[in-house]
């Protein structure tokens, strides 16, 4: 047991060593991910699951599938189904869940940049206590006031989605996923009705 | 009113802090999704108030072990690989921090001149850019005192982020479904005890969406509550 929490650890500081390696000489990169929002991590995050997803689920149903001996491949048919749910909610869900997110985003760093220059204000004193100034400061002021409305754009997109994943994503999502399996289901009946031609023309 | 406006700026200051935000922001999605799933369940009338007792503890628990395990992770992750980002940050020699300090402010100034990947897309004004130079290089067009201390706190901002990603994508593509799968195999079974009759076969016992036809998929808000669409239930997550 020592020999494997031994090993274990070691393993762990190997991948932390190469972490830190790369992090240290991808210097840009990193600085340039420390500028990310939630709307990156929504791409990320659903561009991911849209990929790994409907491949668990496919697998899930492959190994229920071979596990249970099962002839009629009810399972495997079903994990399909959700597949295609799925990868349709991932993709749905990224579209809107983007363009709500940056609208927030967008708008909250533009109400703390304009409140956060007002001198005296108990807003501006919240936001932007150093008073940096939005001319002779511009850049800082700027760095400043979009960590703002990125934090505040990122939760007001969190209460916004609330209603719009009811009125928005389920019919768009629905929309999606009609149209995958519509797609998904034309291309295996197309090639059987060739079949189906072919073996005709040859019996004739 | 202003000093307690301040003290709580000071303490929910977002500035150093994306790793953070991303995964509180992220964690906050999970909990309204699950929230709003599990009122669902409690308020659809097709329900009966049997089935609503244990449903809507399902519900809560899966959401519950769902977040807390995807925070936890997160928030190890994010930690571990900030203090391995400080930990380099420090160990660079003063020539080393400089040239580097310098490559990431001229990377940056340069997007924002020429917007990303020089596209010209989300470039910033002629005095952003003005403003820019004059912060972060020297006239020699070396980084500033600035520029540098800018860099030993963007690093192990952006090495936070990292982690927000990975907790992210894996807990959303892996720690998700297995909870969800495991939640409805326990509902199942709850409701096998429950109903002797219940014809579902017991080697499918937590993924069968398949009875829902496809073709009435999208649908399934309007039939009943009852187990023979709860998995189709819990698989309709509200996406945040």
């Amino acid at each position: 047991m020592k020999i494997n929490s031994v090993q274990q650890q070691n393993f762990k500081g190997k991948i932390l060593d190469n972490a830190g390696k790369f992090i240290i000489n991808h210097p840009v990169e990193t600085a340039a991910l420390a500028g990310s929002s939630v709307i990156a991590q929504k791409i990320v995050m659903s561009g991911s699951e849209a990929v790994i997803g409907p491949v668990i689920d496919l697998g899930i149903g492959q190994a229920i599938t071979k596990a249970t001996k099962e002839k009629d491949g009810r399972t495997k048919q079903s994990s399909k189904i959700q597949a295609i749910r799925t990868f349709s909610q991932s993709v749905g869900g990224t579209i809107v869940g983007v363009v709500i997110r940056a609208i927030c985003i967008g708008a909250m760093t533009f109400g703390c940049m304009k409140a956060g220059s007002k001198a005296g204000e108990a807003l501006a004193n919240v936001l932007n206590p150093e008073k940096l100034s939005d001319t002779a400061q511009k850049y800082q002021y700027a760095e400043k006031m979009s960590a703002w409305g990125k934090a505040l754009g990122g939760g007001l997109a969190t209460m916004v989605m609330m209603v719009t994943n009811f009125i928005v994503d389920a019919p768009f999502i629905n929309y999606i996923n009609k149209s995958v399996t519509n797609i998904c289901s034309k291309k295996p009946n197309a090639q059987t009705n060739q079949n189906k031609e072919n073996n005709a023309k040859e019996a004739k | 009113m202003a000093f307690n406006l301040a003290s709580l700026a000071e303490k929910f200051n977002p500035e150093g802090k994306a790793g953070k935000v991303l995964l509180v922001l992220n964690a906050a999605g999970m909990l309204f999704a699950a929230a709003s799933n599990t009122f669902a369940a409690a308020a659809d009338k097709n329900t009966s108030a049997e089935d609503k007792k244990f449903l809507v503890p399902a519900g809560i628990f899966t959401g519950v072990v769902n977040i807390a395990l995807y925070y936890k992770m997160t928030q190890k992750i994010i930690d571990r690989l900030k203090d391995v980002a400080n930990k380099q940050v420090q160990n660079l020699s003063n020539e080393e921090l400089l040239q580097k300090a310098t490559q990431v402010a001229k990377a940056k100034i340069n997007k924002a001149e020429k917007g990303i990947f020089n596209t010209g897309l989300f470039k910033k004004s002629a005095d952003m850019v003005q403003s820019m130079k004059d912060t972060l290089l020297t006239k020699e067009g070396i980084a500033t005192p600035f520029a540098i201390e800018e860099f030993s706190k963007k690093i192990p901002e952006g090495a936070s982020v990292m982690g927000a990603f990975i907790g992210a994508v894996i807990g959303c593509s892996i720690i998700t479904p297995i909870v969800r799968d495991i939640s409805a195999y326990f509902v199942q079974r709850k409701m096998e005890k429950r109903n002797p009759d219940f014809k579902e076969l017991p080697h499918k016992p937590y993924f069968d969406p398949a009875h829902i036809e496809s073709r009435r998929y999208g649908n399934i808000r309007r039939q009943p509550l009852s187990m023979k669409n709860y998995m189709a239930f819990t698989n309709n997550k509200l996406k945040v």
